[in-house]
């Protein structure tokens, strides 16, 4: 009975009992003699730091959604590097009004499998006649805001539908309308514009080169959009 | 720390009311078991995303019946009805101590596993059905659950060591880099999407309300993103400092005043398991639906 008394003396705590129960029988008792510091200096320091870790990312992630406002879209052809595989990424970015109506008859697909075969017709008017067609990406516009809030009922399964429905997962929804957009890609090459080539590199290599040249970029455009419709 | 009265050291032990462990384990458990039990009951969640989300509960509800169930071991043998240092007491701690070791690192395994599949449900999205195939999905699961298992075993066998301190230690901060990674990266890319679609010229003048929207979705993606990140590491990152202080500054007395939080830290660890659910699998709302389901009606099949 003394015995098991004086055990349960020298084993007290839980934490000797889970980790450090070996550990601490060895070791002689620690001096507090002498400190500089605080004594909980390293608590705080890691909590502080912690928390402006934390802080940090945030303001990290909130300076992305707030860097590249609709009318500043020269950041966004740098962008293209990140992701060489969407068809939005590819089309939808310089401040080029030829290119916002090259853009938007694709941006409207991308938001309906429905869709699609109406809008081919307009999108290959569309690329033949780049200048022109501001008037007519209005409608589309609408469209495919409409689209964006929706969710298709032509879309994959229910596990996407799931993803789009996690109500504040904002970027991954638009990035399953992307993916979105990814399929009807597989289906543009179907319809091949006759007027354009397909690369086999992707549009992010030597971008910045064209930065300058907007015609080339019009055409390097339209040609990684089939070129990465291909590549999927 | 010591064990003698005479040489009370200036940082004492924090402890834990064991209520609060209690009560913690319990919650956790609850809610871990129902959402393994929702995932398997309803076929439509029979799919690579929500087998990752239930292999997580279950990791978290191993871990929280394990705490509760040591949180018991250690009432009774404070009130004198259990013997510390008997063989047989001796041989449950090392089974519970693997069982917690098998389920924080399952935890982790689990959260790159639900990271990479929102990937891969991303960035390849046609060939989503290809390269995640149910198949797969079991086989990793597979692989993770007997991954857990040998290594638990093996660090409970060979704590001693450094080596598997060490290893541990590393595990978590690679872990930790590859989901921050891809998490940053999803939202990267959905920001530039994001970007795009608001660069279409909207129906009428929204332009100024067009980019609050959207300053507003951004906000949001980044909250979620930071609420995901964030509790993870504050989570996760106090009980690992605490190992590499044992391993580091076994002596130094600011090393002992961290490690005097030692309870607090792993309450930490079990709130992680608590919060997980409302992170990870309540924000389905086919998930949400089944809950209802199971909750309020008696009769399964009568309501389905």
């Amino acid at each position: 009975m003394s015995d098991f008394h004086n055990r349960s003396q020298t084993s007290a705590r839980r934490s000797d009992y889970v980790w450090q129960y070996e550990y601490y029988d060895e070791e002689e008792p620690v001096s507090f003699e002498g400190l500089k510091a605080h004594r909980y200096s390293i608590v705080i320091g890691f909590w502080v730091g912690l928390a402006v870790f934390v802080i940090f990312m945030f303001f990290v992630l909130t300076l992305l959604t707030k860097t590249g406002a609709p009318h500043q879209e020269n950041p966004d052809l740098a962008e293209k590097r990140h992701r060489p595989g969407s068809c939005l990424v590819d089309i939808g970015s310089p401040q080029d009004e030829n290119d916002k109506a090259f853009s938007r008859p694709l941006l409207t697909e991308s938001r309906s499998y429905f869709h699609f075969n109406i809008n081919e017709e307009d999108q290959s008017k569309n690329q033949k006649q780049k200048p022109e067609r501001k008037r007519a990406g209005k409608p589309s516009g609408a469209r495919a805001q409409q689209g964006t809030r929706g969710i298709s009922s032509s879309g994959m399964d229910e596990m996407e539908d799931d993803v789009e429905e996690d109500g504040e997962h904002q970027p991954l929804k638009g990035l399953i309308e992307e993916s979105k957009t990814d399929r009807e890609c597989a289906f543009f090459s179907h319809f091949n514009i006759p007027n354009f080539v397909h690369l086999e590199h992707s549009s992010t290599l030597g971008e910045e080169d064209l930065l300058f040249e907007p015609s080339v970029i019009l055409e390097r455009q339209s040609h990684s959009q089939d070129a990465h419709c291909d590549s999927h | 720390m010591n064990t003698t009265t005479t040489n009370q050291s200036d940082c004492p032990e924090v402890k834990v009311p064991v209520p609060l462990f209690f009560t913690i384990g319990v919650v956790s458990l609850a809610e871990n078991l129902l959402v393994v039990v929702a995932v398997i009951r309803n076929r439509n969640l029979h799919s690579p995303m929500y087998c990752f989300i239930c292999s997580l509960a279950a990791f978290n509800t191993i871990a929280s019946l394990t705490k509760t169930w040591e949180n018991l071991m250690i009432m009774f043998a404070n009130v004198g009805h259990l013997e510390k240092k008997g063989p047989s007491e001796t041989n449950l701690d090392d089974v519970m101590d693997s069982l917690l070791c098998m389920s924080f690192v399952g935890s982790i395994f689990s959260f790159l596993a639900i990271a990479a599949d929102r990937y891969i449900t991303i960035f390849h999205a046609l060939r989503y059905h290809n390269i995640m195939t149910m198949r797969r999905t079991k086989a990793i699961l597979g692989v993770i659950w007997t991954t857990c298992g040998v290594s638990a075993v093996i660090m409970v066998r060979f704590f001693a060591s450094k080596f598997i301190m060490i290893c541990f230690v590393v595990f978590f901060v690679v872990s930790l880099a590859i989901i921050c990674f891809l998490y940053a990266y999803m939202f990267m890319l959905a920001r530039i999407h994001a970007r795009n679609i608001v660069a279409l010229p909207a129906a009428g003048g929204g332009g100024k309300c067009r980019r609050q929207r959207q300053w507003g979705s951004g906000m949001r993606g980044a909250l979620t993103l930071t609420i995901l990140f964030g509790v993870f590491v504050v989570c996760w990152a106090p009980f690992f400092l605490h190992l590499i202080i044992i391993m580091v500054c076994p002596a130094n007395p600011y090393c002992e005043c961290y490690r005097s939080l030692f309870q607090l830290h792993v309450v930490l660890l079990m709130s992680h398991a608590f919060i997980d659910p409302a992170i990870y699998a309540f924000r389905s709302a086919e998930l949400r639906h089944t809950f209802r389901k199971m909750l309020l009606c008696s009769d399964w099949r009568r309501c389905s």
